[in-house]
């Protein structure tokens, strides 16, 4: 039996629709599966990237390594000793004048007067001796003394030196550390907004692509069924529908 | 198994004789009626009327098994059948599209492309020339429908409920070719090499005038570019800008690995881009022919055999990526490419440009 003319084509229009609306479902699978992929390109460039380092996180105080030199300091004149030695000889040479003299006195045969007088000699001459020894040790104190400021000036100096570099020190690791975390942060900030943007930006293609796909597929599907509604009523007239189905 | 390269050839000529104009000329196939109509609606005749008496029996209580178990499954099974035929016809038609994409891989069946060509009434692939389409509704509510004809290996039967698991499952019944050409001149802008105003923000390719960051051209201790002579005839020559290609390779594998992660995971259609680009490592101008004569042939990768991709497979499939990327896209960017530098980029006489090199390498080595 002929297939009536209508029927043939209504039954063309809906393979026809349906393949259409076939392409345009698969292009929305391709596209949900494209996306899947993208996020698995993003994950892999994400896992493989350098992760983000604090660059002053190795930097430490090195005022551990100033040393404090106080202790080494010392009072140079702290034990200066007195010259007694010039006083020894001196009272040695006066007592060796004194008897020459008594020797002499006694070969002369001079008087009481003359010893009387020579003892007060050898008193006056150990008299200086003592001076002398009295005026050394004077300035010895004076000295020591001395000294005693400038080993405390020093001393103060060497215990600022060390304060100042402790606080220096201290305060270089603090802001490296504030440093470091500043660039942590806006590091990670960036990676959060570049990841943020395109996701958005693979959602919005996605969303769109499936809209557009689903668009494409509803108007195939619709215009076969109208071509077809318009290809029956057409063949009512012209023959049997039943040799159709 | 089909032969390999059988199939190729097979699916070259089939594209050449779709794409071609030469049936106008073909006499013989003028002379001869032509039959297109399969009629695959066929398959229906008849149903009207059992579903009738099956209500029937229903409604009166006459049915042959018990509490008309078989006659209310019919019922459903045949209420179904024009919803899952539409769906069957989506599915099918989505699928076998892709034999008519322009850079179809031929390494695909190409029982496919001629049961396309079937349904789309190409010439040559009519009743009159010996091809049938039926359809069969089974009793299981899927449907059968089977191509069989003079240019198969034998006759293709594809069920719609096994059709529908596959696509359901984000696998596809014939591999889509991506578009590397599109996707790679997008990953040239994503690999660090260009600043982002030499991106067109319209279009999101390259501008004409894109030159790689200074960062990357090799320079000398004092900072001025190191320049590769050319000579360009008569005894004149030009000054171009050399590369440090080791530190453009570093810069850019993540970016390509994540990409070729992105597509492996799509592995039928990282089989296809093998196939129809990387394989043989072609040029792009050769790639525009793949579909003609110069496809992968012997490194082809048939998907029956090599899915799941194997890691060897894996590597080589990036190996030939970064290369083909290197030399079909990068490579326009990393030679000849003239000194930003007015006076350096001028054309100069060799031979004196030479001396002058040579005098100035004396001077600096302090030679005489």
């Amino acid at each position: 039996m002929p297939v009536p003319v209508a029927a043939v084509g209504a039954a063309v229009n809906l393979i026809g629709g349906l393949f259409g609306s076939g392409k345009a479902r698969r292009a929305a699978r391709r596209q949900r599966r494209l996306a899947k992929s993208l996020q698995k390109k993003l994950d892999h460039l994400e896992r493989n990237r350098q992760s983000i380092i604090n660059p002053y996180d190795n930097v430490t105080s090195l005022a551990s390594m100033a040393t404090d030199l106080s202790n080494t300091l010392s009072n140079p004149f702290a034990n200066l000793s007195v010259a007694t030695k010039a006083a020894e000889m001196k009272i040695e040479e006066a007592d060796i004048s004194l008897a020459n003299t008594l020797d002499t006195l006694r070969a002369t045969g001079a008087g009481a007067g003359g010893a009387t007088a020579l003892a007060q000699a050898a008193l006056k001459a150990k008299q200086g001796v003592t001076a002398s020894i009295e005026q050394q040790e004077k300035a010895n104190e004076d000295r020591r003394a001395q000294g005693e400021a400038q080993l405390q000036q020093q001393v103060m100096s060497e215990k600022q030196r060390i304060q100042n570099i402790s606080i220096s020190e201290g305060a270089r690791e603090q802001s490296a550390m504030a440093q470091g975390r500043a660039f942590e942060f806006n590091a990670r900030e960036q990676r959060e907004m570049q990841k943020l943007n395109r996701v958005a930006g693979q959602l919005d293609q996605a969303t769109n692509n499936a809209a557009q796909a689903s668009r494409d597929a509803t108007s195939a599907i619709t215009g076969a069924i109208g071509g077809m509604a318009s290809s029956l009523s057409a063949g009512k007239s012209a023959g049997n529908l039943s040799d159709l189905f | 198994m089909m032969n390999k390269i059988e199939n190729i050839n097979k699916n070259l000529i089939l594209r050449q004789m779709l794409y071609s104009d030469a049936m106008a000329y073909n006499k013989k196939f003028l002379a001869k009626p032509t039959d297109s109509n399969f009629n695959i609606l066929k398959a229906f005749e008849g149903t009207e009327k059992v579903y009738a008496e099956l209500e029937l029996k229903v409604k009166s209580g006459e049915c042959d098994t018990e509490n008309c178990e078989f006659e209310l499954a019919s019922l459903a099974a045949l209420q179904s059948a024009p919803k899952i035929f539409v769906e069957f016809m989506e599915n099918l038609g989505g699928e076998l599209s892709v034999t008519e994409e322009p850079n179809f891989d031929v390494v695909n069946n190409a029982d496919y492309t001629i049961a396309q060509s079937m349904l789309t009434e190409k010439p040559g692939f009519s009743r009159s020339d010996g091809y049938e389409i039926s359809l069969e509704l089974l009793e299981d509510s899927s449907q059968e429908i089977t191509f069989t004809g003079p240019g198969f290996y034998e006759p293709l039967i594809i069920n719609s409920s096994t059709l529908k698991v596959l696509l359901n499952s984000g696998t596809f019944l014939i591999a889509s070719t991506p578009d590397i050409n599109k996707d790679m001149t997008r990953l040239l802008t994503e690999v660090g090499l260009f600043s982002p105003d030499m991106v067109n923000p319209e279009t999101g390719e390259l501008l004409e005038t894109a030159k790689i960051l200074d960062e990357f051209v090799l320079k000398n201790p004092d900072g001025t570019p190191i320049y590769e002579i050319v000579e360009i005839g008569n005894g004149k020559g030009r000054n171009i800008l050399r590369y440090d290609l080791d530190k453009i390779e570093r810069k850019t594998d993540p970016f390509i690995n994540a990409e070729v992660a992105g597509l492996l995971d799509r592995e039928q259609e990282a089989v296809a881009s093998w196939n129809v680009y990387l394989a043989e490592l072609t040029s792009v101008e050769e790639d525009d022919q793949m579909t003609q004569n110069a496809t992968a042939y012997e490194s082809a990768w048939q998907y029956e055999k090599v899915l799941p991709l194997s890691q060897s497979k894996k590597i080589l499939f990036m190996d030939h990526y970064k290369k083909y990327f290197m030399k079909n896209y990068l490579v326009q960017f990393t030679t000849n490419q003239l000194p930003d530098v007015q006076e350096d980029a001028a054309v100069f006489d060799v031979a004196e440009k030479r001396k002058e090199n040579a005098k100035k390498y004396m001077e600096q080595n302090k030679l005489s």
